[in-house]
């Protein structure tokens, strides 16, 4: 009888200790290479009472869906705006032309269509996409708005790594939250609050997981709005990094010692390989955030616990996610491969340009800037030609440390204050962002090999990636440009007819001159309303205007050479 | 498209949505005046159509707000129950009609046939209407309570209840005002943060384009 108490009351009891855990949230896998992605509101059970408001993809509740596709293949994005203002989507490490980039240029107004394309020139990584709108990055990003993406090729399908998704290969976004009275995320423009009070990890509060008695790969992901993440395991277990933000490294590294611990700051990723082979099936440990006792200046070290800088989990070690361990599967990796990748990374010295960038401003109400100058919309602040080898310095001497990304390119961090041995192991492979802490500098070299669109209207990005710095104004702007691109002095007649008129399905363009190229083309109702943005369409085909709903509509075009508009009405039956 | 950003108005934006929050308190009292509205059934009403009434549950709702779909059966309740005892529930759509295909009129009319709702669903157009009750939120309730002149004032305003998902465990706000106001006692919880989907207002500087 007292035997079968104790168990009664210890079962309550472990049912108590599993009852604070959720199943944490695999957002759903789309393969192939036509992507619909709708944007919208949503709502999410978060906490005790009422339901939060988030912002989500598809069918998930918070986040967006993983999109897995291939190197070579060229993929087709329908992005609806299905929430109840602009967005933007931005890919955050892809390597495509500017005009399909998602910057804060690229505005996709509510409810219109955006219809990037690309061809997948990044080898095997870990990428996500998020919102880019200019002074809304913030709110969006704390809404839920993103996701992932994994790029597959040949050469990391050759290696025997964990890759069945959601089993053995664990896609990890790293957020926190801090909620309002009626259990509303906190963010602009009610509230300045940067640090969330409450984990989420793939939008699942004190998520928990099964994985398998055996090596498993963690891609994570630092989603934040600015808390940085110094991730070890509970039993400080070692493990591998075998993955930076742009693809496997060389070979993998080994994290060890007596507190093995990765700095993941926002925007970076990094895919870990930790063995749980040895592990008894039913036993669990956790991924943690080692955050307490960080140097000034780490994001989310502050002591606060309340407040604009302050939070609940700022310095201190708290749990991200609770791993509870399962049987093995039916074709398990059992070792980390010595070798992965076979990269050839740039060197200083392959440098032919050098640029200094200096964090600035963050003084009192002075917002953080670059080079004391604000990000306006139609500056570009640098101008890089084509195939050019670039060697860029970030120094900060600001307050506080920054996480700085570029956009087009994947580089590679070459030197922190000057020294190359102090480039962090954790850090050795491809780059998109970086931590530079106050300070203290970084310096990268990348070489910008492709798309000379030289496209003002549609620059690439640097800035700091905490959602409230680049509100703020912390980015720059940069074009590629190519001195063999044609100077024709000559500019075509963008004028052009449509047919048929009415039309149903299919509208059908009549250049006057055929020098034109089309390079971006819009459509908006009468009432001025846009409804598709198409970059760079293939036109020749016709242009699908089947979700249309019957009216007149207003079609523009972009001509390439001369970013100029021409605009014609068009009857859709 | 968007004038170029600096911190400055993004702080000052801030100030001002500060600034309005917490004046509500100050504008519990505030006059309402009469407004004429169109509702699905192509009518037009009016505050001043209700002769007998003693106040209204004005509620600022839309027809896509994941948020505002929760609370369609929860209005009808309440506007059988309290509009016997002359206190009558307005649904308003306030959602800027050019920026939103899914706001329409037709598609408004079509909510009200699908739930079934038994009150007034009415188009503000303009946004006059949300403008002059400060709304924020879909949905985001008012009370508005006839005076001695013959006025109506503000006497609540903010979320319908606190539990969008589960109205049986809900703390309804919005019926304790009118419960309370019916047996002419002072409004306990004059205030409350509502939530939904922001109401954005054509032509200010709110990431509209």
């Amino acid at each position: 009888m007292k035997k079968s108490i104790i168990t009664l009351f210890l079962l309550a009891v472990s049912s108590l200790i599993h009852a604070q855990y959720n199943t944490l949230r695999i957002p759903e896998a789309l393969y192939g290479t036509t992507f619909d992605l709708n944007i919208h509101e949503s709502t999410k059970q978060l906490r005790t009472g009422n339901l939060t408001v988030t912002g989500a993809i598809n069918n998930e509740t918070f986040w967006g869906p993983t999109l897995i596709i291939n190197k070579g293949d060229e993929v087709h994005l329908n992005v609806t705006n299905n929430l109840n203002e602009s967005t933007t989507v931005h890919w955050h490490g892809m390597h495509l032309p500017a005009v399909m980039d998602g910057g804060p240029h690229q505005v996709i107004p509510a409810g219109a269509l955006w219809n990037p394309y690309w061809t997948v020139k990044n080898q095997a990584s870990t990428l996500w996409y998020h919102p880019h709108l200019h002074e809304t990055t913030q709110a969006q990003m704390t809404k839920g708005v993103g996701g992932f993406i994994i790029v597959k090729d040949p050469q990391e399908a050759a290696l025997a790594l964990p890759r069945t998704y959601g089993v053995d290969d664990i896609v990890l976004a790293l957020t926190s939250r801090s909620y309002t009275t009626a259990n509303q995320f906190d963010s602009p423009p009610t509230s300045t609050r940067i640090y969330g009070d409450y984990m989420l990890t793939n939008g699942t509060p004190n998520a928990q997981i099964s994985l398998p008695k055996q090596y498993v790969r963690l891609r994570i992901l630092n989603a934040e709005i600015e808390r940085g993440y110094n991730l070890g395991f509970s039993d400080n277990r070692s493990f591998y990094i075998i993955a930076n933000d742009g693809g496997l490294l060389n070979a993998p590294v080994l994290i060890s010692g007596t507190t093995p611990r990765v700095k993941l700051m926002v925007g970076e990723r990094v895919e870990i390989m930790v063995n749980l082979g040895g592990d008894a099936v039913g036993s669990s440990l956790d991924l943690k955030a080692y955050n307490s006792g960080q140097t000034l200046g780490f994001p989310g070290g502050e002591p606060n616990s309340s407040g604009q800088f302050g939070s609940l989990l700022n310095n201190i070690d708290f749990s991200v996610l609770h791993i509870n361990v399962a049987a093995t599967t039916s074709n398990p990796i059992t070792t980390v491969p010595t070798a992965l990748a076979t990269n050839t990374y740039w060197a200083a010295t392959d440098a032919n340009v050098t640029r200094a960038i200096t964090v600035t401003g963050g003084q009192g109400a002075t917002p953080f800037s670059l080079d004391n100058h604000t990000f306006v919309l139609n500056y570009i602040d640098k101008t890089v030609n084509l195939n050019d080898i670039e060697k860029w310095t970030v120094t900060n001497n600001a307050i506080f440390g920054h996480s700085f990304h570029v956009h087009d390119i994947e580089f590679k961090v070459v030197a922190r204050n000057g020294s190359a041995a102090a480039v962090g192991t954790h850090e050795s492979g491809w780059k998109d962002t970086f931590y530079v802490p106050r300070n203290e500098s970084v310096t990268f070299v990348g070489k910008f090999d492709d798309f000379a669109d030289a496209d003002v209207t549609h620059p690439y990005m640097y800035h700091c990636h905490f959602g409230n710095h680049e509100d703020g104004g912390m980015m720059g702007q940069f074009i590629v440009t190519s001195s063999t691109m044609g100077i024709n002095d000559i500019n075509p007649s963008t004028d052009f007819s449509v047919y048929p008129n009415p039309a149903n399905d299919k509208l059908y363009i009549n250049l006057s001159d055929a020098d034109t190229e089309i390079y971006y083309v819009t459509i908006v109702t009468v009432s001025g309303r846009v409804v598709m943005m198409l970059p760079e369409p293939k036109w020749q085909n016709g242009i699908d205007i089947s979700s249309l709903s019957s009216g007149v509509y207003v079609i523009q075009i972009m001509d390439k050479k001369t970013k100029s508009l021409t605009v014609k009405k068009f009857i859709k039956k | 498209m968007k004038k170029s950003g600096s911190l400055s108005s993004i702080f000052l934006f801030i100030t001002i949505s500060l600034l309005s929050f917490t004046s509500i308190g100050n504008i519990t009292e505030a006059t309402i005046k009469n407004f004429s509205l169109k509702n699905v059934n192509n009518k037009t009403v009016s505050l001043s159509n209700f002769k007998n009434a003693k106040g209204f549950m004005i509620v600022f709702t839309c027809n896509k707000c994941p948020m505002a779909k929760f609370y369609s059966e929860r209005l009808n309740k309440l506007n059988n129950k309290y509009k016997s005892k002359g206190v009558y529930l307005l649904a308003i759509n306030s959602m800027d009609t050019l920026a939103y295909a899914e706001e329409s009129f037709e598609l408004m009319q079509k909510k009200a046939k699908k739930d079934k709702l038994c009150f007034p669903y009415l188009q503000d157009k303009l946004q006059v209407v949300a403008k002059q009750f400060n709304a924020t939120h879909t949905p985001q309730a008012f009370v508005i309570w006839k005076n001695k002149t013959g006025k109506y004032t503000i006497k609540y305003q903010g979320a319908i209840d606190n539990n969008a998902g589960d109205a049986n465990n809900a703390k309804p706000f919005l019926a304790n005002a009118v419960e309370e106001l019916l047996n002419n006692k002072q409004v306990s919880e004059t205030n409350t943060e509502s939530f939904g989907c922001r109401i954005f207002f054509r032509g200010e500087k709110q990431n509209m384009y």
